[in-house]
This record gives structure tokens, sequence and C-alpha cells, in this order.
């Protein structure tokens, strides 16, 4: 509940297949190794196919409840636009906003003849709930300047870094990556987590 | 696995509850577990069966959860510590078996898990197992954490054998798929081999009399672990006034925070031990004020039973809780629900607005158009779909329970049914019989061998005249990819016989059975057609690994996934690919129809969908059939 900064609630949202559940991980790493509580909470099995998925990560010491309480968010990193609009109830001022505007149109509307909105919308009505910060990037793009686009997660997170907003000390996310990522595909995690800071710092 | 599960003993390790659940029977020596994968408790096994290579011990995907009790139940009276677990569903099947091993009782420790779903995220129904513990009688456990379910389950190990009684811990999903900081115990040495020695001639031989007298010893036994436990899981957590909150499980942690942000210094009993219940702790706790909000998530378990207790304890405590709306039966619950309880209860108002917050996000909430969860790009089951569609036209069609269950959506609509595990190839039975319509049930490999052959069987010997499917994906992919009795390799990647579906199916004297690749549309389409026209129950065999498999494979050993492209010269946009093949890469642009390079798999699947070739690979594409790639 608090917003006196005892507290940090976030939601990873995206289509299933995304990364979802690597970028909290990284995340909850950084959590422990900065010696603070957390509790995470994630969907598996069915809903991950290409569905509409989110993992909440909440930090702070006293936080129990695997779930975070409408109005207390305090970031949310979209990895899909349209998904970033779903948890729009959640968004106040305490909000800092991390979208990526590569849109995944659900294959279900087209088949049910359903508009799909435009990343300009989106951006307009999120910007409508005044957060604190909204930050999009087209981080699949970055991505592919780094290497490979299965690293779009990373380049978000890279993102999510230059904001400042992480309860952590400096440098603790990229260590945590560091730790997480497969030995195989560290460099290029590293390197899209590195281009995704540049691509906030330079703004 | 995160390898975080067997870090040293001391050391602060994120766990997923599932993976403090494994932990915690590793802790406690488990010698055997076994299981039939389900969500939410799958990954108690994918941890196991990787911990289980490193340390020794056993455990198996079995082909379905009786077998999978049975085989934990086996090794327990043989004097192993045993452990099978199941999602809440599971415990259907598994219940033949353990309703009456309450009587049998055990000598190893045993301990099953049930993980339970509220709110159905990835099961066909919400069903409450609690009620399950009172009518087996099985003593239950409820963690609220994933740190308290590593200690409770390895606590009931040490119970179990006291009171020579398997126990039960209830988790549910946002136990299970939770993760939070666990601290690690000490592992205690396994026992090995045991020897299987009833300690009584009778002890588990349920008939007539004997199983009377093993009913009256079971419920001594309840009496004794209520009495004797209470204390150690009921617990008073502080606060003061007339209004007190009863709560377990997940929903506790909801309730301390929904009574923080609210400023409330409230008393709340937590309940750990949800069958037997503490009696005489509710009732001490009951004496002290005037009303009690019970905040549990699906059925008003606690809230019935507190009622009855107060009746003879504590007479004039007002019980509040679902019967006045308070708090939903369906659904979970979260800490916004119980603030918006606990605001009714008090007068005291809610310290966020939702109302306005909701009202303020209508216009985003409007644009989010629905995103269910769809067959990947590059699934066998979406060809497969595509020749069924074709080639068997109008139908009555039994769908069953996997990743085909999503064959039941549009533009395939192959699901008039999904039900419960087998049950398409039951249904297929009676519908064949009661009707003169076309019948085709749809089955997946590992829910064939779960409960799918008792019902073919049964099609056999009544010469009744139906089609099954079987999408045979080499996996239980729904899951997360484990092993089935078709596969060579068992949980513990040891080599073990695969069975052939093909000849399973012949031996029960099925006569017309057809395997085709479903990338090959013609070859699948002609099978359907061909099994269509059979005068009995035929069956034809859709066989491709999970596309998953094939691209972490490719990945693997370093090939490059290259996607398929549309010429967009060629393109009509006549958008038939999008109406009848539906791959989530198809990207609908308005005028032409394009490949999403971030979704496509490069399968090359859907370029004889396409009517104007327009559908081409690019350079370094591969095809998935004609390369036999997957197949």
């Amino acid at each position: 509940m608090a917003s006196d900064g005892s507290e940090f609630n976030i939601i990873i949202a995206g289509v299933g297949g995304q990364g979802i559940l690597f970028s909290s991980r990284v995340i909850t790493r950084a959590a422990l190794d900065s010696g603070l509580n957390f509790v995470q909470s994630e969907v598996h099995g069915l809903a991950q196919r290409y569905g509409s998925i989110k993992t909440e990560i909440r930090i702070g010491r006293d936080v129990v409840s695997p779930l975070i309480m409408e109005g207390t968010l305090d970031l949310l990193v979209a990895l899909e636009p349209i998904e970033a609009l779903r948890y729009a109830s959640y968004v106040t001022d305490r909000t800092s906003i991390v979208m990526n505007t590569h849109l995944v149109a659900p294959i279900g509307a087209y088949l049910e003849r359903k508009r799909i909105p435009k990343v300009k919308e989106i951006l307009e009505v999120l910007e409508a709930l005044k957060p604190k910060r909204l930050e999009a990037l087209n981080a699949v793009e970055v991505a592919e300047r780094a290497g490979d686009i299965v690293v779009t997660n990373s380049v978000l997170l890279g993102a999510v870094d230059a904001l400042g907003v992480l309860p952590f000390d400096e440098g603790a996310l990229r260590r945590a990556l560091e730790k997480e990522a497969p030995k195989k595909y560290l460099e290029l995690n590293l390197r899209a987590f590195d281009m995704g800071r540049e691509e906030i710092l330079k703004r | 696995m995160s390898k975080a599960v067997l870090s040293p003993p001391g050391s602060i390790v994120p766990l997923l509850g599932n993976e403090a659940i494994a932990r915690g029977a590793i802790e406690a020596g488990l010698d055997v577990a076994a299981a039939y994968p389900g969500t939410p408790s799958t990954e108690i096994g994918e941890t196991l069966a990787e911990a289980a290579r490193e340390l020794g011990f056993h455990f198996e995907w079995a082909t379905n959860e009786k077998v999978a009790s049975e085989v934990a139940i086996g090794a327990a009276w043989s004097g192993l510590r045993a452990m099978c677990f199941m999602k809440h569903v599971g415990v259907n099947v598994a219940a033949d078996a353990l309703f009456t091993l309450t009587y049998a009782g055990t000598i190893g420790g045993l301990v099953v898990v049930s993980a339970d779903d509220p709110h159905a995220h990835s099961s066909q129904n919400e069903q409450d197992n609690r009620h399950y513990a009172v009518a087996m009688g099985l003593p239950m456990l409820e963690p609220s954490t994933p740190q308290e379910a590593k200690d409770l389950v390895y606590r009931a190990f040490d119970l179990s054998e006291r009171y020579a009684l398997p126990f039960l811990v209830r988790s549910t999903t946002r136990i299970s798929h939770t993760r939070a900081p666990v601290r690690l115990g000490e592992i205690r040495e396994r026992r090995g081999k045991g020897k299987f020695k009833p300690p009584e001639p009778d002890r588990y031989v349920q008939v007539g009399a004997i199983a009377r007298k093993h009913h009256r010893e079971l419920l001594e036994k309840l009496s004794r672990i209520e009495r004797e436990l209470a204390s150690e899981f009921a617990e008073v957590r502080g606060g003061s006034g007339e209004l007190g909150i009863i709560t377990s499980g997940v929903a506790y942690t909801y309730v301390l925070e929904a009574a923080r942000a609210m400023g409330l210094d409230v008393p709340i009993l937590k309940l750990t031990m949800t069958n037997p219940l503490p009696a005489e702790s509710i009732g001490e706790f009951l004496r002290g004020l005037k009303r009690v909000l019970i905040v549990e998530e699906l059925d008003p378990y606690l809230e019935e039973r507190v009622k009855a207790i107060a009746k003879d304890t504590a007479p004039d405590v007002e019980i509040l809780g679902k019967a006045q709306g308070l708090l939903p039966r369906v659904g979970e619950l979260n800490i916004k629900l119980v603030v918006g309880a606990l605001s009714k209860v008090t007068g005291k108002p809610s310290p966020i607005d939702f109302g306005a917050l909701e009202e303020r996000a209508k216009p985003a909430l409007e644009l989010a158009v629905n995103r269910p969860p769809v067959m990947c790009p590059a699934c066998p089951h979406r060809a497969s779909g595509y020749a069924i569609r074709r080639a068997a036209g109008s139908a009555v069609y039994l769908n069953d329970i996997g990743c085909y269950a999503l064959l039941f959506q549009r533009p395939f609509n192959l699901g008039d049914v999904t039900h419960a595990m087998g049950s398409g190839v039951g249904f297929a039975n009676g519908i064949s019989l009661a009707t003169d319509q076309k019948t085709v049930a749809l089955i997946g490999d590992s829910t064939f061998f779960h409960a799918g052959i008792p019902a073919l069987i049964n099609a056999v010997h009544h010469n009744r005249k139906f089609l099954l499917v079987v999408l045979d994906n080499r996996i239980t992919a729904m899951t997360g990819h484990q092993p089935h009795p078709g596969v060579p390799v068992s949980a513990m990647g040891e080599e073990v016989p695969a069975l052939d579906i093909e000849k399973v199916v012949r031996g029960l004297g099925v006569e017309h059975v057809q395997i085709v690749d479903p990338f090959d549309f013609k070859a699948a389409e002609n099978a359907v057609r061909e099994a269509m026209k059979h005068d009995g129950v035929s069956v034809v065999i859709m066989r491709r690994e999970c596309a998953l498999l094939t691209v972490r494979r490719l990945r693997r050993e370093g090939v490059k996934i290259v996607p398929y492209r549309v010429d967009p010269d060629k393109c009509t946009y006549c958008r038939v690919c999008i109406n009848t093949y539906a791959c989530p890469a198809f990207v609908d642009t308005g005028k032409v129809v394009e490949i999403d390079p971030t979704v496509c798999f490069g399968c090359g699947s859907c370029v004889d969908v396409c009517p104007y070739g327009a559908i081409e690979p690019m350079e370094g594409s591969l095809d998935w059939r004609g390369e036999k790639i997957g197949v």
C-alpha cells in the first residue's frame, strides 16, 4: 500500500513466450542480492500459450500478498503495448511505465473483426492516466541491433534500469542479469541491456 | 528447476512455492515421489526430477494420478518416505485409492499435495479440495507462503509417521506459483530400500468388518490429531477489539495487508490445520469477540464450520463472510476484495477509491482487445485441426484436456465438449449410441494413456461407430513437456520402454488405424475421410512433435530460426490464411497479410494454405515437412 518507499510494486505484462518469467527472475534476483524481501506471483500452464500473461513483483520488508492492490503500482513494464492497457486501473501518479511499441495483435481479434488499437492511441490513453513517467521504445528493433530479437526482454530491463526508480543499488539489475542469463547468451543479453539503458538515458 | 533448490542449508534462496514443496520433501528424506503433471502442481515434479538425478531418490511421472498415488502408497507401506502430488482435479482421479488409504494408514511418512486452482487459471473448474480432506478423513495443512509450504511439507512427513496416517498439504495457485525468499534446512538421510511388512495381518485388507474397525480407528486418530496439534497449527496474531478475523492459506496474506492498509489492528486467527479443525482454539478465539469475519477463497468451508463451533461455544458472536455476500465464492481473493469486506464491516472508508480508478481506466480498458491463449506458431495441432475441419466437416466434436482443447476456438470450432481427462472418448461412446450424428473424439497422447484407453475398449467391445483422432505430439505439452508412457525416457532421464500408441490401439481391437504427419494436409485429410467411412470405431494418429520442442532442439543445435514471409505482390488480401489457419504470426495490415518475424517459427506449414502461393521461405528458412523435422 505505502507510497513512502517502504514497498515497491511491479507488473510485467506481455504475451506468453516473450520472456516475462525470465525478466521477473532477474528483478527478484536483484532484490534478493540487495538484501530486500520480495514476493512475486506468476502464471504457468495453458495461459502461457501466446495469451496475455503477467507477473506481479512486490519488494519491501512487510510485503506478503503475492498480488498487488490497484492504485499501488510503482512500475509497469509492458513487453507489448496492448498488454499495458489491461492494468490501467493500477496506474497512478506513483507509476512509471516502460512500454515496448512492437504490437502483437491477438489472432482472435482478426477472426472476430475486432478493432486493434494503434500504438499512438495506446500511448494517448496511458498518458491520460498521468503516470509519473511513460517511456515507449521499440525494444524489438533495439534487440535486433544487439544481435537477436530473443533478447527484447533484456532491452526493456535496461530501459527500466535507466529510469532509476528501482529500489536497488546502482548496477544491481545488470549484475542479476549476469547471474540469471544462460552463459551462451550472456554477452548478447548484456549488450541488449546496455542498449536499452542507453536508449532511455539519451532522451 | 532453479538451481537454488539444492543450495546448502541455511541459505536464503528465491523459490517458487512448488519448488519449496519439493525442497521440503527432500529435506524430510524423501525416498519416492510420483505424480501426473497438472497446473498448478507441475513444478514440484520438475524440481524433484532434476534433484532425484543428483541426490539419488526416485521420482516418476506416472500414467495418471491414481497410479501415482498407488506408487507412493506402495512405497510408504514398504516403510519409505513417499509423496504424491496433483492438481485439484487430479484428486478426483486418485480419490478411489485415497479414500480407503486413510483406513489403511501408513508406515513410512506419506504426504499428498493437492494444488487447487481458484479462478480456474488453467483448469476446467474451481473445485475446493478441502471438502475431500473431510470426506476422506485426511488431516490437512494449508501454507500461506512458499516458506511455510516447505516447512509444512517437511513437518507433515514426521506427523504422518507419528499418526500412521497420510497428511494432505493443500496449496493453491498463488502459493504454488509465488516466488519468495525461502530459508533452507538440513537434508535428512534417506532410507533407500524398504520392506513390505504390514504391522498387522489385516492392516491393508479393507473388507466389511475389518473396514469398520479401521474406520473407528481413523476417527480416533483424527480426534487425537485435533487435540495434540491445535496449539501448533492455530495461531492468534495481535490486535484488540470486538471484531476478529479467521483465515487460512494465501487469504491470510491478503488479510494482513488489507488490515494494515486500513490501519486496523484486529485479532487474526490463522488456521494452518484446516482438517480436523481445532475447535477448541476457534471457540476460545470467538469468546472474546462480538463479530468475526471469515476470509477464505472459494467455498464457505471455514465459515460454516466456525458457525457450528460458535453455536456451542460462543452463540452470540456474529459470523460474517460469504453468507452476507461480503466476499465472493467464485474466483480468487486479493487485497482489494478484503479491504472491501473490512470496509463494509467496520464502516471505515477504503484507503483507495477503487471506483474512481476504474472509471479513469475505462478508455484504456476499452481499447484492450482480449488475448486468450492460442496454439503456438508451428503447432502441429493447428495443422491437425485444419485437416479435420476440412475432411470431417459438420460433426459432434468431443475434445479433451490438453493444448488441443484450444481447437474449440475459431476458426476450427472443434470442441463441442471439453470436460475431464479422457472424457471425450467416453462421451463419444454415449453420443454415437444415442444419435445418428457423425462423432469425432480428439485426444492427446498423454491424455490417451491417462484415461482414454478404458473408454476406447468400451467402444470396441460395444461396436460403437466414431472416429478417434489421437493428437500425438510425443510429450505432455501443456504443462511444460513432461514425458509420458509413449516416450522412451523417464522423468529422471533414464532410458525406458516406450509404448507404441498404434500397437496399443490395434491390441485393443481397433481395426482401422492410420498414422499421418499433420503438416501433410492431403494425407491427413484423406486419413480422416477414410476413417469416417469405416463401420466401427476408427483411429487416426496425427503424429508430430510439439513445435516448442522442435524449436528448442534447433536452437540448441545452433540452427538459426528464419521466418517465412508473404510476397505482397502475390497477396490478394483474401485472408484465407487468417480465416482458416489462424497462426498467431499472421499480421493483418488492412491491405495485405504479413508474417511477424518475432512470432514466426519458420515451420512453413502455412505455405499450402495460401491459394495464391504468396507465402514463401526467406534465405535460410527450413521446411519442416519436406525436411522431416519434428517427425
